[in-house]
């Protein structure tokens, strides 16, 4: 299992969601992607799509306005 | 209840947005006088700026189509302080306590020159454009369609191209 991190501070959707699909691309099945942002909207936003597309995600707010999101690749 | 701040962390649904800004702009309407609108605030500061260097742009053949809209502000009031520039202050005052009240306030930087140099660009475009459509998302079209006005969804059907052409370039040249 790998771990990719994509940093997305300082950058506004649909960025970060469209950079995480790219990556998730080249990932195997059971590797885990973190996206880190300082965008309160990007959580949401990815959220919804993993949600949508049935991959477990989570997101954490590490510290004020910064968080992270987990995706992890399962097909 | 939960406190204020609960609500503040995390971004509402679209519903709840959408009939909380329909309402506000109802009551905005009816005691200003005036639908919310943001770049014609922006508008009259660049008249503003233009006239420190000498220029007259009330002049200029734009201004014919507008007179009637703009010339109480201008001659009752000021370019730089008048009822666009308080509600253009309001959204920044507003959403500056919200920010701080869900304590998620952070300084942004600047990611790396390209995003300068496409946020300057497009930038420009946009505030060229709203003055070609004679306003933005808001102006034109969030208080235009439910002023019944047809130029409102025009500006609607051709946003809506823009963003699908706009993601498109995105996705193959900016990733």
């Amino acid at each position: 299992m790998a771990v990719r991190e994509i940093d997305c501070l300082y950058e506004l959707c649909p960025v970060p969601l469209l950079k995480a699909m790219k990556e998730l691309k080249t990932m195997e099945v059971g590797d885990v992607v973190i996206i880190r942002s300082d965008h309160s909207c990007v959580g949401a936003n990815i959220k919804e799509w993993a949600v949508k597309n049935q991959y477990p995600v989570e997101v954490v707010e590490v510290e004020d306005g910064e968080w992270e999101v987990y995706i992890e690749k399962t097909k | 209840m939960k406190p204020i701040v609960t609500w503040l962390k995390k971004p509402w649904p679209y519903w709840v947005g959408g009939i909380l800004l329909g309402l506000l702009n109802v009551i905005l309407l009816a005691m200003s006088g005036i639908s919310w609108q943001i770049t014609s605030g922006f508008l009259l500061w660049g008249v503003g700026i233009l006239k420190w260097f000498g220029l007259d742009p009330l002049s200029w053949e734009y201004f014919e189509h507008f007179q009637h809209y703009y010339e109480p502000v201008i001659t009752k009031y000021n370019v730089f302080l008048n009822q666009y520039t308080i509600l253009n202050m309001g959204v920044i005052v507003g959403s500056f306590i919200a920010t701080l009240l869900a304590s998620q306030l952070k300084w942004k930087k600047i990611k790396n020159r390209r995003q300068l140099v496409f946020a300057l660009l497009g930038g420009i475009m946009m505030g060229y454009g709203t003055r070609l459509a004679v306003g933005c998302n808001i102006g034109a079209f969030f208080s235009g369609i439910p002023s019944f006005s047809l130029h409102a969804w025009v500006f609607g059907l051709f946003a809506i191209l823009g963003a699908l052409v706009g993601s498109k370039i995105l996705i193959r040249f900016l990733l």
